[in-house]
């Protein structure tokens, strides 16, 4: 038997769907360069994609024609050399539309195999939001902001040949950067792109995150029905209503906090968050009925408490806030956890007011696709120089 | 006829005043799978809040059915059935035949129940446009029938539909280096037809639910009138439309504000413009120029000025040249059609 290799892009549904198709795709054809064979797929479960809900492709090359049909005929791959991350908030795990539960970025990856993440973010920071693997792994970190696109224009910054690079240093094996910068001469028949690839393997090196690092939490999951515990007709229960609630500072009870789907949560739909600043806000209720995703939670003093359940982060409750600053959109990777804000200004006003300062400071801005024409070319240069200069 | 239509009472729903009379209960909450920024998961929660808990829902096949209610788990708190993708109107007119049947023979208690069949624009537009037509002739059912219409088939990855507009890139008419335009019908013009081609059906409306306020009030005066009743929603898709989510909300404003989306109802056979188009057509306010709206989106990316150009032509024909301004497209006399090379 020959070797079999495996890597898997992750990737925010349409967002990143050409981005991740180019990546799997170039793959193939650049291990097709050294006589291997290989074959690229989206994962079934993951079509249709929903903006912004992760999902994934993968490669898979081999040898020799029997091993990669020996590959082929698994669903998806068990374990895999390499996972690529094309947005750095995908760290902090993966839930699919598809499944129930949130499964670690890292959960694939084999003994020793390579998680690369496009980021901006210094290394500490992706292990923290990573979840902890029982045995070693390393991180690489191809440096960018996070690439994002829409389903029909495509903002071409490179990271895709960075990321192909990238792979040709990490795992040798699989091909050389020769067989890479030759597959994107052929793909794209662009001098600039091939030296971005060149450019990035020179700079590629990775550190071993080891299981003692990371984030300790147990993702959560759920047991699944059995079929005789199904019921007829493929009727099942509805959400309940929901209820008011106490603030836990006057006891007084009162607002609404809906029911929510126990089984699909937006914890790793979002790569921005909304965050509050309930002195200011003037209680339109306009980010709380706008929302798609009823994500607000009335309180018993009739403030809108983003609920980080069920917030996608699309960022609808600021464009429609009508008062300055009041609802900011704040890059996920600032966050650790998933706490109750207007809990914590009930709580601590002062401490509240600079916490919100210093996220809202700190914040890079993220850019979520198509915002007007000419945007992707003003974008593009920033990143090329990255390329480039590292 | 009038002997023969036995009408029974509706709930009343009295419009609500303003947004801060809007209550807070949902009826359809978080947890369903759509995308960042998805307008028609909006309307599906203005349409159950107001609605409100004594109301069945049926959806037929598409966004609003995937998304929401996959893999054994749902984001509904009212009944909810699915139904084929274009049986959206015979769904609507069996269940409403069915509760009044079982309140006849005394098997539940006899009591006003909405009956709301939603579609989006391929199940309702394309295929279940007869289905909704026949249901919109029986007089002596109380039910809606709401399209949402994100111009496309979303849920599959974007092909075309009937509601498609003109020039747009789909996953069927990808612009190519020698052929720019691949898509040369234009959009359906679905709530005028339904209006002008079912007399005795009490309330049609266009509605965006940009205008949350506007399209609650919609819905509860299409389930308070009686008989079968029908309101098209324009929904902004950031997946298909190619724009960032944020700008979802104020995609559905250019629509309006860009006369691309005329807001009128008909009720009773009698006509009214309302909220912003009212305004844009006494003159109060301007017509944006649709540059502003198709600039925004990635699936007119590829347009020239020309284009651009002939997207305001047909918009300003439909305000300048049609006999019913923004909903009937008759007109006095043979316009030429010119579409750029």
């Amino acid at each position: 038997m020959g070797r079999l290799f495996a890597i898997e892009i992750i990737y925010r549904g349409i967002f990143q769907k050409t981005l991740g198709k180019h990546i799997s795709r170039s793959i193939v054809l650049a291990a097709h360069k050294e006589d291997k064979l290989g074959i690229s797929f989206g994962r079934y479960g993951d079509s249709p994609e929903r903006n912004g809900i992760p999902a994934k492709n993968f490669a898979i090359v081999a040898t020799d024609e029997q091993t990669l049909e020996e590959g082929m005929a698994k669903y998806e791959p068990k374990e895999v050399d390499i996972t690529i991350a094309v947005d750095d908030t995908l760290c902090k795990g993966v839930e699919s539309w598809a499944w129930y539960g949130l499964q670690p970025v890292n959960r694939l990856l084999k003994p020793g195999g390579t998680l690369i993440v496009t980021s901006r973010e210094q290394p500490e920071a992706l292990i923290e939001m990573a979840h902890r693997k029982e045995y070693p792994y390393k991180l690489a970190i191809v440096k960018g902001t996070p690439s994002f696109s829409g389903l029909w224009v495509y903002k071409d910054d490179h990271t895709d040949v960075r990321i192909l690079g990238a792979i040709a240093r990490i795992l040798p094996e699989l091909f050389s950067l020769e067989s890479v910068q030759k597959a994107i001469m052929d793909e794209w028949h662009d001098e600039l792109k091939a030296t971005s690839a060149g450019k990035s393997y020179e700079r590629t090196t990775s550190l071993t995150v080891q299981p003692n690092q990371g984030n300790p939490e147990e993702p959560y999951r759920f047991d699944f029905p059995k079929w005789h515990e199904m019921g007829e007709g493929i009727a099942i229960p509805s959400i309940p209503a929901g209820h008011s609630f106490e603030d836990p500072t006057t006891h007084a009870v009162g607002g609404f906090r809906p029911d929510r789907n126990p089984t699909f949560k937006k914890f790793s739909t979002r790569t921005m968050r909304p965050v509050v600043n309930f002195d200011t806000c003037i209680k339109c209720t306009l980010c709380w009925l706008q929302c798609p995703d009823s994500c607000f939670d009335v309180t018993p003093d009739g403030l809108y408490d983003a609920n980080m359940q069920a917030c996608c982060g699309c960022g609808v409750c600021e464009a429609v806030c009508p008062v300055k600053d009041c609802v900011t959109m704040v890059n996920e990777t600032e966050f650790r956890d998933n706490a109750s804000q207007w809990e914590m200004w009930k709580k601590d006003k002062e401490g509240y007011k600079t916490w919100l300062e210093e996220k809202i400071k700190s914040h890079p801005e993220r850019s979520h696709g198509f915002r007007y024409r000419g945007q992707y070319e003003e974008q593009v240069p920033e990143m090329l120089e990255i390329a480039r200069e590292g | 006829m009038a002997t023969y239509v036995q009408i029974d009472p509706t709930q009343k729903l009295d419009p609500f005043k303003a947004v801060k009379k809007i209550p807070l209960e949902e009826f359809f909450t978080s947890g369903h799978r759509t995308c960042q920024g998805c307008e028609s998961s909006l309307v599906m929660k203005t349409m159950a809040k107001a609605a409100g808990p004594r109301t069945i829902i049926l959806g037929s096949t598409g966004c609003m059915y995937v998304a929401n209610t996959t893999y054994y788990s749902t984001s509904w708190v009212i009944p909810w059935m699915h139904t084929q993708l274009g049986s959206s109107g015979s769904a609507a007119l069996g269940t409403a035949a069915a509760l009044k049947a079982l309140m006849r023979k005394g098997k539940i208690k006899n009591e006003p129940i909405n009956v709301i069949a939603f579609c989006g624009d391929g199940g309702g537009a394309d295929m279940g446009v007869g289905a909704i037509s026949a249901t919109l002739t029986h007089p002596d059912y109380n039910l809606l029938i709401l399209m949402y219409d994100n111009e496309s088939y979303a849920n599959t990855d974007i092909q075309l539909s009937g509601s498609t507009p003109w020039g747009a890139h789909t996953t069927f008419s990808p612009p190519g280096k020698v052929k720019r335009i691949m898509h040369h019908r234009w959009k359906k013009n679905m709530a005028g037809m339904m209006a002008v081609g079912h007399p005795t059906c009490r309330y049609v409306a266009t509605m965006c639910m940009s205008y949350a306020l506007a399209g609650m009030n919609a819905i509860r005066k299409a389930l308070s009138i009686g008989g079968p009743t029908f309101i098209h929603s324009l929904d902004p898709c950031p997946k298909g439309w190619d724009y960032d989510p944020y700008l979802s909300h104020e995609m559905g404003e250019l629509a309006v504000n860009t006369g691309v989306w005329p807001l009128y109802e008909v009720e009773d056979g009698v006509l009214r413009l309302t909220g912003r188009t009212q305004q844009l057509a006494a003159g109060k306010i301007k017509r944006q120029p649709v540059r502003n709206y198709l600039l925004k989106q990635g699936r007119f990316a590829h347009f020239t000025n020309d284009d651009i150009d002939y997207f305001q032509s047909k918009v300003d024909e439909m305000w300048n040249k049609w006999l019913v301004p923004g909903v009937i497209p008759f007109r006095k006399e043979v316009e030429a059609d010119n579409p750029p090379a």
